[in-house]
């Protein structure tokens, strides 16, 4: 079977579709009008951490060796001797490193691509790998027989987790999970040494948006630790204010387009929360806790050492995504491991979200991502019980619903079956699938006491 | 093995004991129309409330902390600065020590600085409750003076919640004394002071607040220095400053590491450095 896609995005009028499957991106182009999909590029993070770890090892086994050469010699009282002849010892070679090898019963290794994220121009892809925790710079031209072409690979020293551009997409902004925020150029030659950041917080990093008020730009970041912070940008080192109000770790934040002085934020909440981010206001919460309820299962249960198994034992829900559409006031959530999709209508008057539809769908959804031009959401489904169908849904915002186009939805499905069923590389059995859902673990259980 | 549980077993009486007069006395504000009837009480034993020197800042510890600024309780902290007419403080904390320790430096602040709310933070759970019952002993047996009202100590981790505490610019002085040197250099990020971290401090100091440093690890000194020289939201104080500053008198011979480094006649090293004002913003 073809293993289900684990990230998509789209441009801005959905005539590009890209799919991550495994450890390779699939670039579909859509054919003129009837909806035919070609496969315009593709791409494969073959990258082996193995020389990586190597070099890594290598040079630690350096310095330990300078660092012991340099070291006074004591005699047993603790006074410090000099070395016979005055004379440092020179690090030796020492033996060939020992490069570590994963035990028996260690978890498996997988080759993520974490994020895709598209320039404003929609000129250049970035993605996150996990591999060599990098983030991988293709330039698209559509002429090309792979209209993805690699020009750059940044290392950075921890992994990758969300990436913006600026405005003028010379610069990406990247947050990593070590809570490190980085801003790199988008083009030239990768960086030798490791970058420095350029804010941070000291909690796993989830999102990173870049807003601008009238005049000055912000970086506003979310982390494991509830906090939402907005930083001056390129001033980095001035915060403008801290945004309070979450309890839970912040998964997911959207700045819609229609409207940029507002924010959109939600995680292990069980309310999606609506700024000012500007004035520093929490405007208004919806619970989606009740709309959810029903759609949760046994998988949403905290892990098994932290169960009470006396009933009182609650399944925890959880926004994995926000998104917004360019023009229209509506915000789309996506419940983590659930077959539903929220879509929710901004009433100004009110200043609060309403919910306009709860759309339902046959399998759990893995990732979505809009066209924020016509209206079109995009989903990827976990397919696992149904192999070779139902890779992607496709639908339509019309009149505050959405409606399926169910034609579109299936040329997916059959571009993704003529062009893949053959290649081994995107086959797997249940099994072997790689995980799909990564933000509930996010959820802190204050495991140390002391 | 049966002294080793004799001695367990003390200390648990002792430390079951001081919990309970914590509970009692924390937040009472001791009224001084009445006579003061409560015997003196011990100050605390430090060998009751041993724990292991270090605590990861980036593991989740169960912790405590507002949701925001706004949401701090500090009437519990410092009962007399709390005005129960019109449910305010009259005084906010301006001065900060963060990584207490045992909380000798605040105990001298507390009388150099009777004007300003000293809060100490500390992430050891035991060495935090031994500051506490010393404040609680100290509070109890200067009663009449009403001395040692300012200062109080708060469990928490100062590296990821210090905004939930503390408003803009609320601070005038943050103290970092003999912080954990982290010497391993992949563990230069746990370190209280990183570029990051500064912005954060620089956030809640007002212009003009300074920081105060003092370590006697001299490659942790030059790492602190270069940071904060680095920074573009702090300036270095000269010597000139440091020989005339209070606070740097008492940090030097006050806190509880600095005596022992004087014991063992080591060096100390310090480093002040003045808050600057935000450049213009683009």
């Amino acid at each position: 079977m073809i293993h289900p896609i684990q990230f998509t995005l789209t441009n801005h009028d959905g005539t590009l579709l890209f799919c991550v499957i495994k450890n390779t991106i699939f670039a579909y182009k859509t054919n003129g009008e009837d909806g035919h999909l070609d496969l315009a590029g593709e791409w494969v993070d073959d990258y082996d951490s193995a020389e990586l770890i190597k070099a890594k090892v290598e040079k630690e086994q350096q310095r330990r060796l300078a660092e012991n050469a340099a070291k006074k010699l004591k005699t047993n009282e603790g006074e410090a001797i000099e070395r016979p002849g005055n004379q440092r010892r020179v690090p030796l070679p020492g033996k060939d490193p020992k490069v570590p090898v994963p035990g028996p019963g260690a978890p498996p290794v997988y080759q993520y691509i974490r994020c895709l994220q598209l320039s404003h121009d929609e000129k250049m892809l970035v993605a996150c790998t996990d591999s060599d925790k990098a983030a991988v710079f293709f330039r698209i031209e559509l002429h090309k027989d792979n209209c993805l072409t690699l020009f750059k690979r940044q290392p950075f020293p921890k992994r990758p987790n969300a990436v913006t551009f600026a405005d003028d997409d010379a610069k990406l902004l990247l947050a990593d999970k070590f809570g490190d925020v980085y801003a790199v150029d988008s083009v030239g030659e990768p960086e030798k040494k490791d970058p420095e950041p350029i804010l941070g917080h000291v909690s796993m990093l989830t999102d990173i948006a870049l807003v601008t008020d009238t005049k000055k730009s912000y970086v506003i970041t979310a982390d494991r630790d509830e906090h939402i912070k907005i930083s001056h940008y390129p001033q980095s080192f001035v915060i403008d204010k801290w945004l309070f109000g979450h309890k839970e770790f912040v998964s997911s934040l959207c700045v819609p387009e229609w409207q940029s002085s507002m924010l959109f934020s939600a995680g292990g909440d069980s309310f999606i929360a609506t700024w000012d981010w500007q004035k520093g206001l929490l405007m208004s919460s919806f619970d989606y806790s009740t709309i959810v309820e029903p759609h949760l299962t046994d998988a949403h249960l905290p892990p098994a050492r932290f169960l009470a198994n006396d009933g009182s034992d609650r399944r925890e829900a959880s926004i994995s995504k926000l998104l917004t559409f360019k023009d229209l006031p509506y915000l789309v959530a996506v419940p983590e491991m659930t077959k539903i999709v929220l879509l929710l209508q901004w009433d100004a008057t009110s200043g609060e979200l309403i919910l306009s539809q709860t759309l339902a769908l046959p399998l759990n959804v893995v990732s979505a991502t809009v066209t924020s031009a016509n209206h079109k959401l995009i989903l990827s489904l976990d397919n696992r019980e149904q192999p070779g169908k139902n890779f992607v849904k496709i639908f339509t915002l019309e009149n505050g619903k959405f409606e399926e186009e169910q034609a579109a939805s299936s040329s997916v499905d059959e571009a993704i079956v003529r062009n893949l069923s053959e290649r081994p590389e995107v086959q797997t059995t249940v099994d072997d699938i790689y995980p799909l859902y990564h933000v509930s673990q996010l959820r802190k259980r204050g495991e140390h006491y002391s | 093995m049966s002294l080793t549980d004799d001695q367990a077993s003390k200390r648990q009486a002792y430390r079951a004991a001081k919990e309970a007069n914590r509970k009692e006395l924390k937040h009472v504000k001791i009224d001084d129309a009445l006579p003061n009837k409560s015997s003196e009480l011990d100050l605390p034993k430090k060998k009751f409330y041993r724990q292991r020197a270090h605590s990861n800042p980036f593991s989740d510890h169960q912790l405590e902390y507002p949701l925001s600024p706004a949401e701090m309780d500090w009437s519990k902290l410092y009962p007399h600065y709390y005005d129960a007419a019109t449910n305010t403080m009259t005084k906010k904390v301006t001065v900060a020590d963060i990584g207490c320790g045992y909380g000798g430096l605040m105990v001298e602040l507390s009388r150099e600085l009777p004007e300003n709310l000293i809060l100490g933070m500390e992430i050891r759970v035991q060495v935090t409750n031994y500051v506490e019952d010393r404040i609680i002993a100290l509070r109890t047996n200067h009663a009449a003076q009403k001395e040692y009202q300012n200062i109080n100590v708060l469990r928490g981790n100062a590296m990821k919640f210090l905004p939930n505490f503390f408003e803009k610019s609320q601070l005038e002085k943050m103290f970092f004394c003999f912080p954990d040197p982290h010497f391993k250099q992949r563990k230069h990020k746990a370190r209280i002071i990183t570029n990051t971290l500064l912005s954060e401090y620089a956030y809640v100091l007002k212009e003009g607040g300074v920081i105060y440093t003092i370590t006697d690890v001299l490659d942790l000194h030059n790492w602190m220095v270069e940071h904060l020289n680095m920074h573009p939201l702090f300036d270095r104080l000269g010597d000139e400053w440091l020989d005339q500053d209070p606070c740097v008198r008492i940090m030097r011979h006050a806190t509880e590491e600095g005596k022992k480094v004087a014991r063992k006649q080591g060096d100390k090293f310090v480093a002040c450095f003045r808050r600057l004002p935000n450049p213009e913003l683009v």
